[in-house]
Parts: C-alpha cells; structure tokens; sequence
C-alpha cells in the first residue's frame, strides 16, 4: 500500500487532513496502522483564538466552518505536541499559515529540525481568516512568493494547499510547482453561506465558511484532476472522501495519495475503513500497489 | 470512547412531542458519568452525528431524549425496536460533586432533563439531599419523570407549580447543577456563579478535533463543548457571546 510523493515514502496512501484531526492526539479509536501520514491543525506563529460561535453548520452532505485557525501558537506546538510525533510510525506534516510571506519563512524556520516535523504543508487557501489565507492561494505571484519563502529554509518536504477558489487551478498549480513545491494538495474548502431564516442573517457569526464533505467531491475530484495535468509534481486530493471508491476516485484521476477529512467528524474509524477498501480493491484487481492502478490522465 | 453499533429497545413519550429512546449500548452503559452525552449517527439521517445527554442508564442500555424538532429527529423517532443506530461516547467532562456538599439543586429547563436524572442519582448514592426543580413552558412540556428527594415544578403560565422559571423557583443549596437552554444558564450564572451548568452548542465531531463547538471564556478564547465540557462552572463562560439558541442546521 506504500506510495512515493517525491522523495517521500508513505506507508500507505491516505493521510488525516488538516484540521480534522488535532494534533493526532485526540483520537482514540482510529487504528493507526492505516495512516500514511497526518497533517497537523493550521498554526500561526502566534496563538489564536478563532472565532465566535456559531462555527460550523450543517448543508445537504457537508458543512460550513469558520473556525478561524484557532491554535495555541507554534512554541506550544513544538513544546507539546512534537515529542510525541517523533514517537510515531508515520510523518507528521504541519500546515503552516501567515499574515505575509515573511511570517510563513519565519515559522518554517522555527518547524525546521525540531524532532518529530517531517514537512510542510503551507496553507494559501484557509477561508477563515482576515489576513492572509485565500489571498495568497488566488493569485500565482502571491502563492510562489510564500512558497519560495518556505522553500528557502527548509530541506523538509514542502507541499501547496491550493484553493478551489479560483478560475484556472492549473495557473497556481504550475506557479508553485516553480517555486519549489514538492507537491500539491487539492483541495481545500469551498467558500460558502447559510442564512438563518429566523435571524434573517447567516447562520456563521464569521459569515461564510468553508465548504466541506460528500457535498464537494466532484468538484474536488475535477480540480485535483486539472492540478495533476497542470505538473510534474505529485497531487494529493482531497475533498469529500468517505470510502474507499471515493479516494480511488481520486487516485485514478490523477492522484498519488489522499486526505480524509470530514468523514473523520462522522466515522472516528473512517480512515482505516477507507484504507482497508482500497486494499481491497487492489486485491481483488491483482494489482500490488495504489501506484499500479490505471490513470486517467490525458496530458494537456 | 467507545462506537457502538446499538440497537433501540425502546421509545416512550414523556411530555409533549418529548421522547425517551432506550437503546442497547454496554459498554457505554458501564462507563459513562453524569453530564456526558453520547454523539449519534443513523441512517438514513444527517450527514453529522447528534449529540445526546444519557439521560438514564439501566443494565447495558442507556436512554436519551429528544424533541422531535426537525427531520432528523422525526426519522430518529421512526425507527423501531431493532433499528440501529451508531453510537460514540461516552464523551465530554461531567459533573463534578466534590467533596462534602450535603445539599443539591437540580434546575432543568425542557429537554434539560436529559442530563439531569444521572446526576440526582449519583448525588443520592453520595448521601447528598437531591431538589429537582423542573421547568417547562406549560404542565404539558413538562418531563413525567423525575428522580431526587423533593420536587418543585415551574411553568411559564403557572399551570403546574410555581409560575415563573425554575431559577427563580429553586432554592439554594451546597451544589447547584443546571442544563437548559443557554438563556436560562446564563439566569443561574448570575444567582449561582459557582453552579456547574451543562451548555449547548453546535457540534462536529464530539472527540475534540473540529473545534466546533467553541464555548466563549470569560477569560478569553473558546474551548470545546465536547472535550473540555458540556460542564462548565456558569461563571466561566461568556453568556453575552454564547449563542442562546440553535437551529440546529440548515438541512435535517
């Protein structure tokens, strides 16, 4: 079940996402043995406290957030939750975020040798936040600009969260491919609103939030596609996984790997029971390894 | 933190539109505390599971309640013996009794109940004298069943007990412990600051990860509804930024 993402070996192809599962410390009936990898909670240099309730909502087959990146900060990331990282049988990657370039260079910096960080996942498409976030993921200069910021101080793996937020995925995609990624994450979530019709105001107290779960696979599965056909360098999909079938979707679309997400919110057993179904799948097929399986992937 | 495929049992309806489901659930059953809840998924049913005080537990079954308020809830109360549902929990930090208290008040609101009927008799097994005061809109919202030493009802038209609220009808004691709308907690924070009140909120996961069910701190920050409470001391929270009622979700 091992796949390469550049240089890297996972152990397998399904990685927890960000922002679904803590810092991998909360959850006690995931059997681990199913992880590839685990990107971290977004962090900031500086702790954050998120924003007001209401912070999630309910939507046909997903849900609204706007937590706002709430985290203690990165020197309580490196004194709490790193030393129990370096313990663990998989990598874990930090999703990293800042209020310019020079903020994401600084917390790469600070990440960069601390035991237990394996690598980077820079967050240039994060909704929820005033300053920074989205801006960095829609425009290419911005998004190479922190990129090759993070590049330039760390030999780690770096990858890109891109946005779907944006009118040709393939312009961002190749942008940081330039700057240095060593991969690519599609995607992140979608920008949405609810409105409570009782308070005739939305029902989120940050307004939008983003969009995620079975609501936004094809389009994930879409852009994920066109990022793959954009680069050279590995894309990791991401929106909406549940099953297994779902991540296959993903893999034959172009994929080298995958995170769940949102299902972990319903199924705490999600990401073992996706795991074991593409086994499965590969079983039954005769094929070894998620890397035999066909692709359907036309090069532009 | 178990998941657990359980089987309903049983239903039975204890106030209006007001509904008590049993459901065979052992090892929570054996482990969860007074204030927990348990996070529920069925299908077909929402995409998020839905959390629940355990209101009762008896052998290997625990029981909650529910008003059937929305879609999701009416296809809850459709099910019959037998259905499944998926089960996470016991989650979240409960009361606490301490050590000593000789008295307590119980204040419920409504479906407060729900967490409720553990704690009076965790109390009692603690030699602790148990009031219960049961608040409801009218004698028709109020809950049939009830647990502790003495009894006091209040309704908002006076048409069983007190007329007025609970708070205002409950008298003081060594322990005060609250569930119900947040409003009326917000009512026992300001009489009782140091009451343990069992808040509601929006919530994603119940284990910790989503941090969606921010509670607002009085000294600042959020925590989570399902980790760190739904037990709070009252005068910890931030009532004016806690919302004070849900609608639940934009779709059943």
């Amino acid at each position: 079940m091992s796949v390469d993402v550049g240089a890297l070996t996972l152990r397998g192809p399904i990685l927890a996402a960000s922002g679904t599962f803590g810092y991998g410390t909360e959850m006690p009936l995931l059997e681990r043995r199913a992880l590839g990898g685990m990107v971290s909670k977004g962090i900031f240099l500086r702790p954050r406290s998120g924003t007001p309730p209401p912070r999630i909502v309910e939507t046909p087959s997903g849900m609204l957030n706007a937590i706002g990146l709430q985290g203690p900060g990165v020197e309580a990331l490196i004194r709490d939750y790193a030393p129990k990282w370096a313990e663990w049988d998989f990598p874990v990657f930090v999703n990293i975020n800042g209020e310019s370039a020079a903020e994401y260079a600084e917390l790469t910096a600070r990440l960069d040798g601390v035991p237990g960080v394996a690598g980077f996942e820079i967050n240039i498409s994060c909704p929820n936040v005033e300053q920074g976030g989205l801006y960095f993921g829609n425009d290419p200069r911005a998004a190479a600009a922190v990129t090759d910021a993070v590049r330039k101080r760390t030999r780690l793996p770096v990858w890109v969260k891109l946005t779907p937020m944006v009118s040709d995925i393939g312009v961002i995609a190749r942008a940081v491919e330039a700057a240095g990624a060593d991969a690519l994450c599609a995607i992140n979530t979608f920008v949405g609103m609810s409105i409570d019709l009782n308070a005739y105001q939305p029902r989120l107290s940050f307004r939008t939030g983003g969009l995620s779960g079975p609501a936004i696979r094809p389009l994930a599965v879409h852009l994920a596609h066109q990022a793959a056909r954009a680069v050279r360098i590995p894309v990791i999909g991401i929106g909406g996984i549940a099953t297994a079938e779902d991540a296959l979707e993903f893999l034959v679309a172009g994929c080298t790997a995958v995170q769940v997400g949102t299902a972990t919110f319903v199924n705490p057993r999600a990401i073992a029971e996706v795991h074991d179904g593409i086994a499965a799948f590969l079983g039954a097929r005769g094929l070894s390894s998620p890397a035999d399986l066909p692709r359907y992937l036309p090069r532009d | 933190m178990f998941l657990v495929d359980a089987r309903i049992t049983g239903k039975r309806l204890v106030a209006r539109e007001m509904y008590v489901i049993t459901m065979h659930a052992p090892q929570i059953a054996t482990t969860v505390l007074p204030g927990q809840f348990v996070n529920i998924s069925w299908s077909p049913g929402p995409m998020l599971r839905r959390p629940f005080s355990v209101y009762r537990v008896d052998g290997e079954r625990i029981e909650i309640v529910l008003k059937a308020v929305g879609v999701g809830t009416a296809q809850l109360l459709s099910m019959t013996q037998g259905d499944r549902v998926s089960c996470l929990g016991p989650l979240g930090h409960g009361f606490e009794f301490g050590a000593g208290p000789r008295s307590a008040v119980l204040v419920s609101g409504g479906l407060g109940v729900a967490s409720m009927t553990l704690a009076a008799r965790q109390a009692a097994s603690l030699g602790i004298r148990v009031t219960w005061v049961h608040g409801a809109r009218t004698k028709e919202d109020l809950c049939s069943e009830s647990d502790g030493d003495d009894l006091i009802w209040a309704t908002d038209d006076g048409s069983k007990g007190v007329k007025g609220t609970a708070v205002a009808a409950a008298p003081d004691a060594d322990l005060v412990l609250a569930c119900g709308p947040n409003r009326m907690l917000a009512a026992v924070a300001a009489r009782w600051p140091e009451a343990q009140v069992a808040v509601e909120t929006y919530m994603g996961c119940g284990t910790g990860v989503c941090l969606g069910c921010a509670v607002p701190l009085k000294r600042g920050g959020y925590d989570r509804a399902c980790t760190e409470g739904p037990v709070y001391r009252a005068s910890d929270i931030d009532w004016a930024t806690l919302p004070s009622h849900l609608s639940y979700a934009a779709t059943p």
